[in-house]
C-alpha cells in the first residue's frame, strides 16, 4: 500500500525514537502505547493538513486511527471519493 | 538450557559461578514467553492449569487482594482456560457478581452507604441493611446500563448515542444534585447517594462500552454492560476498557495464548517481587529510621516540629517511591489477571523513573488513567476547539485532559464527602486537588509546547541523568499536593514545599 507515505514514514520514524521496531499493518500503534498521545495529534494532523479530513465529523471514529492497516484504509477511502 | 551464555562466562569468573548462575536463570525467565517449549506448556490444557495454580499462589502470596475477589477470578480464568469458547459469558456472569458484591470502587462509598442505612430503622443489623442498600443499587445500575446501551443502539440519533459521555455525566450529576437537596436521614437520601456512588464507580468504563458499541465489535449487549465493573477490579478509569479495546490484544493463536499467559505470570511475579520491595522499604525507611509519609511531614511542618531539611526531603522521596511501588503492584495484578483469560494488554505501570519528558512519565506511570483523559478529555477537545492555531489547540486540549478532566475524575470519585460535609466545607477539602491538576496540565502543556528532541548523542547527563531527574524532582514536589482526603489544607502543604528549598 503505498497511499499513505508520509503517514508511515513519519509513524516509523516516531517508532524508531521511541527504540520500537516497525511493528506490522494490523499491530496496535497508540492503544498499545507503542506511540503516545502526542504521536496520535501528529497523526491527526497530518490527516487534517494533508488529507483535509475532518476529524470533528461526529462519524468519525477515532479509534480507527490505530494501525497502519486503517490509517491505510481511511486514505484509499479519502482517495476513491475524491 | 542451564549452560552459560558466552556473554555470562567472563561474569562467571569476576563475580563467581553462583552468582552468575543465577543471573543466567533470571535471563532464562525473563525469556520464557519466547521459549517455543515452555509456550507450548502453556498452551495445552495442562500446562494452562499448572500455570494458573501458580498463578494463584503468587497472587495469594503478594497479599494484596482479598480472598473472595481471588476465588472469583480464580474460577473466572480456570473456566476460561477449560471452555474459552465460552469466555465472553464467564467474564459477563464474574463481573455481574463482583459488581453486584463490591459495586463501589473506594471504601468510603461504602461506610457512607451503611451509615445511610442504619438512619432507615429496618429490622437487620446495619451491616445487612448497608449490604441490601448497595445489591438494590447494583441491580438498578446493571439495569440502567443494559437500557442506555439498548436505547443508543435503537436510536442512534439520540443524545445518548452521539454523546454517551456526556448524556452519562449530565444523568449523574442529576442524581449527585438530587442526594444534595433531599433532607437527610431518609428512604430518597440513601437511595440517591447509593446511586451516586454506584454511578462514579462505573460511569467511565460505561462510557467506554458505549463507545465500543459504535465501534462496531459484535458483543451482546449485556456482556457489554457488564464491562461497567469487570471482575479483575481496578479503579474507576477501568483497565482494560472495553470489549473492542481488549479484542485488539487477543491471542488468536495457541502460541500467543501461550506467551500470553507466560506473560500474565511473569507480571504477577514481578508484582509479588515488587510487594516485597515495597513492604521492605516501608520497614525499613518508615519503621527503622521513622520517615514521615508526606502527609506527616506535611501535618507535623504544619504543627510547628522542625523534622530539618534532609529528614523531611528524605519522607518526601521515600513516599514517592513508595507510591510508585504501589500503584505498580497494584496495576501488574490487575493486568496479569486480563492476560490470564487471553488478552495481551500492555501494563498499566511501565518503568515510570526512565521517563525523560513530563508526557512519558504520565504514559509509564498510570497507563489507563491516562488513556482515558487521553479518549475522553484530550481528543474530543483536540478535534473540536483552536483548530487554526496547533499550539493553542495542543495547549487546551491537554488543559481539558490534564486539568479539567483529572480534576473532575477525582472529584466526582470523592462526592462521598458533600453528604457529611457542606458544600462549601466539602469543596475546600479538594483545593490542593485543583492546584495539582492545574500545575500538572501547566507542566505537561510547557513539556509539550517545548518539544525539546533528546538524543543519545548529548552525552550521558544530558540524555540519561539530566532529564530524568528533573521529571522526577516534578513530580516528587506535585506529590506533596496530591491529596483528595483534606488533610493538610493547601497553604500548609505550600509552606512544607517551600521549607524543602529553604524558604
Amino acid at each position: 500500500m503505498t497511499s499513505s507515505p508520509s503517514l508511515r514514514d513519519f509513524i516509523t520514524s516516531k517508532l524508531a525514537e521511541r527504540g520500537q521496531r516497525l511493528v506490522g499493518d494490523h499491530d496496535s500503534l497508540f492503544t498499545s502505547g507503542r506511540l503516545d498521545s502526542l504521536a496520535a495529534v501528529e497523526v491527526m494532523m497530518i490527516l487534517e493538513g494533508t488529507l483535509g479530513l475532518d476529524l470533528s465529523d461526529a462519524d468519525f471514529d477515532i479509534a480507527k486511527l490505530d494501525t497502519l492497516a486503517e490509517l491505510d484504509a481511511l486514505v484509499a477511502s479519502l482517495n476513491k471519493a475524491a | 538450557m542451564s549452560e552459560l551464555t558466552p556473554k555470562a562466562l567472563p561474569l562467571a569468573t569476576r563475580i563467581g559461578k553462583p552468582w552468575a548462575s543465577l543471573l543466567a536463570w533470571r535471563a532464562q525467565w525473563l525469556a520464557i514467553d519466547k521459549n517455543p517449549n515452555a509456550i507450548g506448556f502453556a498452551a495445552s490444557k495442562r500446562g494452562a492449569t499448572l500455570l494458573w495454580l501458580t498463578f494463584c499462589a503468587v497472587v495469594a502470596l503478594s497479599g494484596q487482594v482479598s480472598p473472595a475477589n481471588q476465588a472469583l477470578a480464580g474460577a473466572a480464568i480456570l473456566l476460561v482456560i477449560h471452555f474459552p469458547l465460552r469466555r465472553i459469558e464467564i467474564v459477563t456472569v464474574a463481573s455481574l457478581v463482583f459488581f453486584l458484591a463490591r459495586p463501589f470502587r473506594i471504601e468510603q462509598w461504602r461506610m457512607l452507604t451503611d451509615d445511610l442505612a442504619s438512619t432507615l430503622q429496618l429490622p437487620v443489623p446495619f451491616e445487612i441493611a448497608g449490604d441490601l442498600l448497595r445489591f438494590a443499587g447494583a441491580v438498578l445500575f446493571v439495569v440502567f446500563a443494559g437500557a442506555f446501551l439498548a436505547y443508543m443502539r435503537k436510536v442512534p440519533v439520540s443524545l445518548a448515542a452521539r454523546r454517551p459521555l456526556l448524556t452519562l455525566l449530565l444523568a449523574w450529576f442529576a442524581v449527585f444534585l438530587s442526594a444534595l437537596i433531599v433532607p437527610a436521614g431518609g428512604w430518597a437520601a440513601a437511595a440517591l447517594w447509593t446511586m451516586t456512588g454506584i454511578g462514579i464507580s462505573s460511569v467511565w468504563m460505561l462510557a467506554y462500552a458505549a463507545a465500543d458499541q459504535k465501534s462496531g465489535v459484535a458483543v451482546p449487549t449485556y456482556a457489554r454492560a457488564s464491562m461497567a465493573r469487570p471482575f479483575w477490579g481496578g479503579g474507576a478509569e477501568g483497565i482494560g476498557k472495553s470489549w473492542g479495546y481488549l479484542s485488539k490484544f487477543d491471542a488468536r493463536t495457541p502460541e500467543t495464548l501461550g506467551a500470553t499467559r507466560l506473560k500474565a505470570l511473569k507480571l504477577a511475579v514481578w508484582a509479588l517481587v515488587l510487594t516485597g520491595v515495597w513492604q521492605g522499604a516501608e520497614l525499613v525507611f518508615r519503621r527503622w529510621f521513622g520517615l514521615a509519609s508526606i502527609d506527616g511531614a506535611v501535618l507535623a511542618h504544619a504543627a510547628g516540629q522542625n523534622a530539618g531539611l534532609i529528614h523531611s526531603w528524605a519522607s518526601l522521596v521515600t513516599s514517592y517511591l513508595i507510591d510508585l511501588l504501589i500503584i505498580a503492584v497494584w496495576g501488574h495484578l490487575i493486568v496479569a489477571t486480563v492476560r490470564m483469560l487471553g488478552w495481551s494488554i500492555p501494563r498499566n505501570t511501565r518503568n515510570p523513573l526512565a521517563s525523560r519528558t513530563l508526557a512519558e512519565f504520565w504514559n509509564r506511570y498510570f497507563f489507563y488513567f491516562k488513556e482515558m483523559l487521553v479518549d475522553f478529555f484530550f481528543y474530543p477537545a483536540f478535534v473540536r476547539w483552536f483548530k487554526k492555531s496547533p499550539r493553542l489547540r495542543i495547549a487546551f486540549a491537554t488543559f481539558c485532559a490534564a486539568g479539567a478532566g483529572n480534576l473532575l475524575f477525582h472529584v466526582m470519585r470523592e462526592t462521598h464527602v458533600f453528604a457529611s460535609l457542606g458544600v462549601m466545607e466539602a469543596l475546600a477539602v479538594f483545593q490542593s486537588a485543583l492546584f495539582y491538576s492545574i500545575a500538572l496540565a501547566t507542566g505537561l502543556i510547557i513539556s509539550q509546547l517545548r518539544g525539546v528532541k533528546l538524543s543519545p548523542d548529548m552525552g550521558f547527563w544530558r540524555w540519561h541523568v539530566l532529564p530524568r531527574f528533573n521529571v522526577f524532582m516534578f513530580f516528587c514536589f506535585l506529590k506533596i499536593f496530591d491529596d483528595l482526603s483534606g488533610n493538610g489544607t493547601f497553604v500548609e502543604r505550600a509552606a512544607f514545599a517551600l521549607s524543602l528549598l529553604g524558604v
